[in-house]
């Protein structure tokens, strides 16, 4: 953990017009929930929007584009040089770095999981919708963050793999839930509500979370290791 | 007092080879880097940086690889041809986040020197994204040097800076030199590196072309025996005209018409060359180096 | 090279001229325009990389299509188990990531490299410029989802499915995808051209595309469910596929939740072509604004 790699990143984060993006449409669907709560009477609607929008949606969103402010545009354009050209660990920088994206997506992404579902009803429910966004936030955005080290197209594979394969086939074929993020954290929140699905087995579920948290941390420092600074192509 | 060391370097990537067998001591004082775009300068700048592995051969600093070795940049201070994309922050803010990485004992006091060394003190307080090019050439200099490092490594340092800037440039670099640092520059610019360098390195598509004291490598780029091939209106007349030269050392007249000719002293060849057509009432339809050496190539950087 | 000693200057004629025949007209500039960016939609005429993406969306969506048709060969079935235009709203995941990821392709590069002040200095306006790229959205999108239905129409009749029953569903589907496509392809090239950065460009696209529907179909759910009217009829216009599902269900080409009847339909129509001229006036101001700096 390197503090001026941290003020950097959280720089980068917020001083940029995007960070708005980032903080937006959490709000919206918090407030597009109290709608749904309000006008329906009936909670089943307002979970509704926390279970399909807020949770799978709207949290590996605000991931993708934590983990990818941070490290994303600076490795697209190459001056991660003046972060590298100097005696600082490599995986303390991706530790840096996935930490505030990390924070970052608990925040505004958990965050707003966790105030929808207060304002649907605050209990049980909702804290077991927040442990799963613990969980599912801090695994996203180490894999995100690993993304952006290896791809410039880390933004449109971290959404095929949110989109198509967690939601789309996830919802056709039950096994997908061994190898999808959402499962996993669902799977922790069934602990707190068994108002949450039961899709995986608990010990997979956390300890496949920590294995990619730790693995996608780790790759990224790798991958910074030997970050190779090329001509534009 | 460092030394960069590079052994039987190569660098390709896929079917393309960048950097083909170079083996180079850098020393302290200026060295020029110098040749074509494209000529493999930034590869062999991102390898003596550690930022790019050698296919095969070594990068070392006093003996030590550089390639995956962090603790190199506590000697490195790189100045990268990149622009600065951290144009949210102040100048004196980028530069302190620098000496804040190196994890300097008084950082705030080698920002403050550093920034006095470039004469960027009174705009380090403007964010990076108002600077001029050679404001933001000198701020990326002061963040490379804030650790007091031994070696400089800069990529075309020059470029898109204005001549007043560009002095000032040289000066500083000039001095960084003469308190016995390692300054290394690249450039494709042959007035540059002249003005700056005594000690150039020269690389043309890969190779390592010619290496030494400027004024000795010039005279030999210069000086050698070229070949060239010549068809004019009458070629026995002409190659009688041409052997009287004495930049000429052979002519051989070839069976199917022309004449290939070989000339010891480049310059006064060409300032003879069109005199003597004249004065012979001869016309010249072509005149072509007819090796296509390394060396003509190298002409060309040089002539042109 | 020294004789040169009286200080005089010339410019040579080295033989340059400038090009007097015949050129080709601004029609036809338009299509070569348009074909290229329909190329590069799919990653035509680009790197390999750049092809991955559309293709593997492309196989993905018309792989169910050809299991359908399988499985209607094999069973003898005489009608399909799902319509055509429910086959493309089932998509909208893999249609939506499509438009949303192509979009930047065509709408951002030009803008953040500035190459956009070259094509403007052939004759060729910035509006028509905007008009074109989005044509080309438009029609990858169209050709997109038009192929796997494709291949169930196709494969339908092959397998011995009545031509006069299907004939009609296909073509209204058709329709249907016209309005689709535009309305993706203004949507996303709207986002595309405003958000520079790729990567933001696509997330926000996603957000509008298959964030919006959900809630859409949530509150449509609620009013549905209350019985509250009209709630659900106005929460449809608010995505592209909500408006395509619901005018699917009223022109009886199936899918969607809840029918629309009254002036509806016609309500969803002029919502739809009035977004698309909406973002179409959007976009040739956006391209004439940074073109002319």
């Amino acid at each position: 953990m390197n503090g001026t790699i941290a003020k950097l990143a959280l720089a980068a984060l917020l001083g940029r017009r995007r960070f708005w993006l980032l903080v937006a449409f959490p709000v919206i669907m918090i407030g597009l929930t109290a709608l749904v709560a309000v006008m329906a009477g009936d909670d089943e609607f307002g979970w509704q929007m926390v279970g399909l929008l807020g949770y799978p949606l709207v949290l590996p969103l605000v991931a993708i584009l934590a983990a990818s402010s941070v490290l994303g545009p600076e490795v697209d354009d190459g001056s991660i040089v003046y972060l590298l050209s100097k005696p600082v660990n490599r995986h303390a920088v991706a530790i840096s770095k996935w930490v505030v994206a990390w924070v970052a997506t608990l925040v505004v992404g958990a965050g707003s999981v966790l105030a929808a579902g207060l304002v649907v009803e605050p209990g049980e429910q909702a804290a077991a919708w927040l442990v799963a966004s613990l969980v599912a936030g801090t695994t996203y955005s180490a894999l995100f963050l690993a993304l952006s080290a290896v791809t410039r197209h880390a933004v449109v594979i971290g959404l095929v793999f949110v989109l198509i394969w967690e939601n789309l086939l996830g919802s056709i074929f039950s096994g997908v839930a061994w190898l999808s993020i959402n499962d996993w954290g669902v799977r922790v929140g069934h602990e707190v509500s068994a108002a949450l699905d039961d899709p995986a087995n608990l010990a997979w579920a956390l300890l496949a979370s920590l294995v990619v948290t730790a693995g996608g941390v780790f790759f990224a420092g790798d991958r910074l290791r030997s970050f190779a600074l090329t001509g534009d192509e | 007092m460092s030394t960069l060391v590079l052994e039987n370097v190569s660098r390709w990537f896929g079917n393309v080879v960048a950097v083909n067998d170079v083996t180079m001591t850098v020393g302290p004082g200026v060295t020029g880097l110098l040749g074509p775009n494209g000529a493999g300068k930034t590869t062999l700048m991102a390898m003596m940086s550690g930022f790019l592995p050698p296919s095969s051969g070594t990068v070392a600093i006093d003996g030590t690889p550089v390639w995956r070795r962090t603790d190199a940049y506590r000697q490195i201070g790189l100045v990268p041809e990149r622009e600065l994309s951290f144009g949210y922050l102040t100048g004196r803010a980028f530069v302190r986040a620098n000496a804040d990485l190196h994890r300097l004992p008084d950082a705030a006091q080698a920002t403050e020197a550093i920034l006095g060394v470039v004469d960027m003190v009174e705009p380090a307080q403007r964010r990076i994204d108002t600077y001029s090019k050679g404001m933001r050439q000198r701020i990326k200099i002061a963040a490379a040097l804030v650790h007091d490092p031994a070696i400089l490594l800069l990529d075309e340092p020059f470029n898109g800076v204005d001549p007043r800037q560009r002095m000032h440039l040289m000066d500083l670099l000039r001095r960084l030199a003469d308190e016995g640092r390692t300054v290394l520059f690249s450039s494709h610019i042959l007035e540059e590196v002249e003005r700056l360098a005594r000690h150039v390195e020269v690389v043309v598509s890969g190779r390592h072309a010619a290496s030494g004291d400027f004024g000795a490598i010039r005279r030999l780029m210069t000086d050698r025996p070229t070949r060239y091939s010549i068809t004019s209106s009458d070629d026995r007349a002409l190659a009688a005209a041409l052997i009287a030269q004495t930049s000429v050392q052979a002519v051989q007249l070839r069976p199917r018409g022309g004449l290939d000719v070989q000339v010891s002293d480049l310059g006064s060849f060409a300032t003879a060359l069109p005199r003597l057509t004249r004065t012979q009432d001869l016309t010249l339809f072509e005149l072509s180096p007819s090796d296509e050496s390394l060396e003509s190539v190298f002409s060309y950087l040089v002539a042109r | 090279m020294s004789q040169m000693s009286d200080r005089t200057g010339v410019i040579h004629d080295l033989g340059y001229r400038g090009y007097a025949g015949q050129r080709e007209s601004t029609a036809a500039l338009v299509r070569h325009l348009f074909l290229t960016g329909l190329r590069h939609a799919y990653g035509l005429g680009r790197s390999g990389r750049s092809k991955v993406l559309p293709f593997l969306l492309l196989g993905f969506s018309v792989l169910p299509a050809v299991i359908v048709v399988g499985v209607v060969t094999f069973i003898d079935a005489d009608s399909l188990p799902l319509s055509y235009a429910a086959y493309t709203s089932q998509l909208q995941m893999l249609t939506s990531l499509f438009a949303a990821a192509q979009a930047p392709v065509l709408f951002s590069r030009d803008l953040r490299h500035r190459s956009i002040v070259l094509y403007l200095a052939r004759p060729l306006s910035a509006a028509l410029f905007a008009l074109t790229r989005w044509a080309s959205l438009a029609v990858a999108i169209l050709a997109f989802a038009l192929l796997p239905i494709l291949v169930l129409y196709v494969g339908g009749l092959l397998a011995g499915l009545d031509v006069s029953e299907q004939t009609p569903d296909f073509l209204k589907a058709v329709v249907l995808q016209v309005l689709l496509a535009s309305l993706l392809a203004t949507i996303t090239g709207v986002l595309a051209s405003v958000a520079l950065r790729r990567g933001f460009a696509v997330v926000a696209s996603i957000v509008v595309l298959i964030v919006a529907v959900g809630v859409v179909l949530i509150v449509q759910g609620v009013a549905d469910f209350e019985g509250i009217a009209h709630v659900g009829e106005v929460a449809g216009l608010f995505s592209p596929w909500t408006i395509h599902n619901g005018l699917a269900e009223s022109w009886d080409a199936g899918s969607a939740i809840g029918d629309l009847d009254g002036a509806w339909p016609a309500v969803y129509v002029v919502t739809a072509l009035g977004l698309v001229a909406a973002g179409l006036a959007l976009l040739a101001a956006r391209f004439t604004k940074v073109g002319a700096r």
